[in-house]
């Protein structure tokens, strides 16, 4: 028992302490920027995880949800001058008000028709971000956004926004798979398998839809704010189609049922257009080629994934995990 | 005391009308079947007895109440399980899991108390595991505990899902054909368990093709045919009512 628990969980605490004690020997600003926009992707495609990994609902939106929080927070530090963790709130808030309003076509839809309606929030926001000039800096953009700060205590770039996004990963994280673990997530697990069994077990799949929607959005709305202000300059370019594929994308790879094979996905995923900072000696060419030809590589990735590797990175794992167990 | 009272239920679709002014009583402790040749209406009622369909005209009252317009949840709530007639399990999910799903109207954790694992939410945890494995041994599964419901046998899953929703604490369950793709010893078997189910204190509504089993083991057996009611009552008298034998009995004998 004591050692069935040590051995589940000392590669959690490795990792974590690795995570940790990154910045110390790291000293390449870039690498470790780049860093942090992974830990940025492990929070949203968490959210992810939730709504499709588990509910089994699809959001092709969930960049309006990114932006959502990028802007609340950047025009609530910037234009109103309020503290940072005010504007992560409000990221947040704004962030909830959407969730709930993308849940309502949830309510009617399944699979492809949800897939649509989704798609059309997110182009709608799309172009609410560019049209709201007033608050969003129009196709300009809104810049000049601080670095995240406490009191007197600001978290600068890189290491900085690197230990407080890991933090906010590492604690979202934690909470979610509290969440999988336990009654909630059994009753999304259930919605996926199949609704009307989970009626019949006395679930309010209604009230289910719309917490599971919330909960991925704000976590996508949080992820947005932690992006404002490590970047310090958001535009509507950044939340487009393309990056709701990406993270539609990551979630596939994870595999369903798994919080693990989401965030393993969506680490390597992030360093796909970043495979300089972490194989040094890569000609400019190279990287440029990757760069160039990015879509194709996810489009190429989830292909090869779904052939060869249909439960994605989570699925991969269980089927060692068997194998492991049926050898001993 | 009738425990569910049915009145003048009608249920139409577009011109079709599936239930025609049915009614009928439930009385506490008791099984009873509710039998009728194919498209007699059956699951149209059983939808409506259970908030997964609405009636047109009439009510149904559990307990006294009105329970006509609730949502299926709520219905589960109130103390009203279901079964279905094509088998609605989680298929990824283990057996001990589906059963715990099952205990979800009985149980409180919700996201944030989930989240920060507040106080209870574990003891909560492990009652409702025990509960699960209780009623796994009830209905013989306890050994397929952890094989995912996708992995199980025909027979058994119909005997899972009897257990989760056993688990939803029902006065009172609705069996949509439980014997249906069963051979004659896991009828048996069937049959054994809803008589533990009965002696447990739940009321039971079979629906159910199988003759055998139906005049084995209910009290009473309301019979449809084309969304009418045509005949009520114990089963020796069923067996025997001419009317029975002419639109049901005799075109079962047709098809065989």
């Amino acid at each position: 028992m004591m050692r069935a628990k040590l051995l589940r969980f000392t590669p959690m605490a490795l990792i974590t302490l690795a995570i940790a004690a990154g910045p110390l020997f790291i000293d390449d600003r870039y690498l470790l920027k780049v860093l942090t926009f992974v830990a940025i992707n492990v929070v949203i495609v968490t959210g992810m995880a939730l709504l499709f990994g588990y509910a089994g609902q699809i959001s092709m939106g969930h960049a309006a949800f990114y932006g959502i929080g990028a802007y609340a927070s950047g025009y609530a530090t910037t234009t109103l001058g309020l503290p940072w963790i005010v504007g992560l709130f409000a990221a947040i808030v704004f962030s909830a008000v959407g969730g709930v309003l993308l849940a309502l076509p949830s309510l009617r839809l399944k699979g492809h028709y949800l897939a649509m309606a989704t798609l059309g929030f997110g182009e709608l926001m799309k172009i609410a971000f560019i049209e709201a000039q007033p608050i969003t800096g129009g196709p300009d953009g809104l810049g000049g956004i601080p670095y995240p700060r406490i009191g007197s205590f600001e978290m600068a770039a890189p290491v900085g926004t690197y230990l407080l996004a890991w933090g906010i990963a590492g604690l979202v994280l934690l909470l979610v798979r509290n969440v999988v673990t336990q009654r909630p997530g059994r009753a999304m697990r259930a919605l996926h398998g199949s609704e009307l069994g989970a009626m019949a077990c006395g679930i309010d799949i209604v009230g289910l839809k719309v917490r599971v929607f919330t909960v991925s959005a704000v976590l996508a709305g949080i992820a947005g704010s932690l992006y404002a202000h490590l970047v310090g300059f958001v535009s509507p370019s950044t939340f487009s189609l393309h990056l709701s594929v990406i993270l539609i994308a990551m979630a596939v790879v994870g595999g369903s049922g798994s919080l693990a094979g989401p965030a393993i996905a969506a680490t390597l995923l992030t360093l796909v257009p970043f495979a300089d900072a972490i194989i040094p000696g890569l000609s400019r060419d190279a990287l440029a080629l990757i760069q160039d030809w990015e879509a194709d590589v996810y489009g190429l990735i989830i292909i090869l994934v779904m052939l060869f590797a249909p439960g994605g990175v989570s699925g991969f794992m269980r089927r060692r995990r068997a194998v492991a167990r049926d050898a001993s | 005391m009738s425990l569910l009272e049915v009145r003048d239920v009608t249920r139409r679709f577009g011109g079709l009308t599936a239930v025609d002014n049915v009614s009928f009583d439930v009385h506490e402790g008791s099984i009873k079947a509710i039998i009728g040749p194919n498209g007699a209406g059956k699951s149209t009622l059983f939808n409506v007895l259970t908030g997964f369909d609405q009636p047109c005209e009439g009510t149904v009252s559990f307990k006294g109440s009105e329970l006509t317009g609730e949502r299926p949840h709520k219905v589960v709530l109130r103390g009203v399980a279901r079964t279905f007639q094509n088998t609605q399990l989680f298929e990824e999910m283990t057996a001990l899991e589906n059963v715990l799903v099952g205990r979800h109207a009985r149980t409180k954790t919700g996201f944030l108390a989930a989240a920060l694992r507040l106080p209870g939410t574990r003891s909560e945890e492990r009652l409702a595991r025990q509960e699960a494995e209780r009623l796994l041994r009830l209905v013989g599964l306890e050994e397929w505990s952890e094989s995912p419901a996708a992995d199980m046998p025909h027979g058994l899953r119909r005997l899972l899902e009897i257990a989760r929703a056993l688990a939803t604490g029902p006065t009172l369950m609705l069996l949509d054909e439980p014997a249906a793709g069963l051979n004659n010893s896991e009828t048996s078997r069937l049959a054994d368990a809803l008589y533990r189910i009965r002696d447990a204190g739940v009321t039971l509504v079979v629906v159910e093709h199988d003759m055998g089993l139906v005049m084995e083991i209910s009290d009473e057996i309301v019979v449809l045919d084309r969304g009418s009611k045509i005949a009520e009552g114990p089963p020796r008298l069923i067996q025997k009512d001419p009317e029975v034998l002419r639109a049901y009995l005799g075109q079962e004998a047709d098809d065989e």
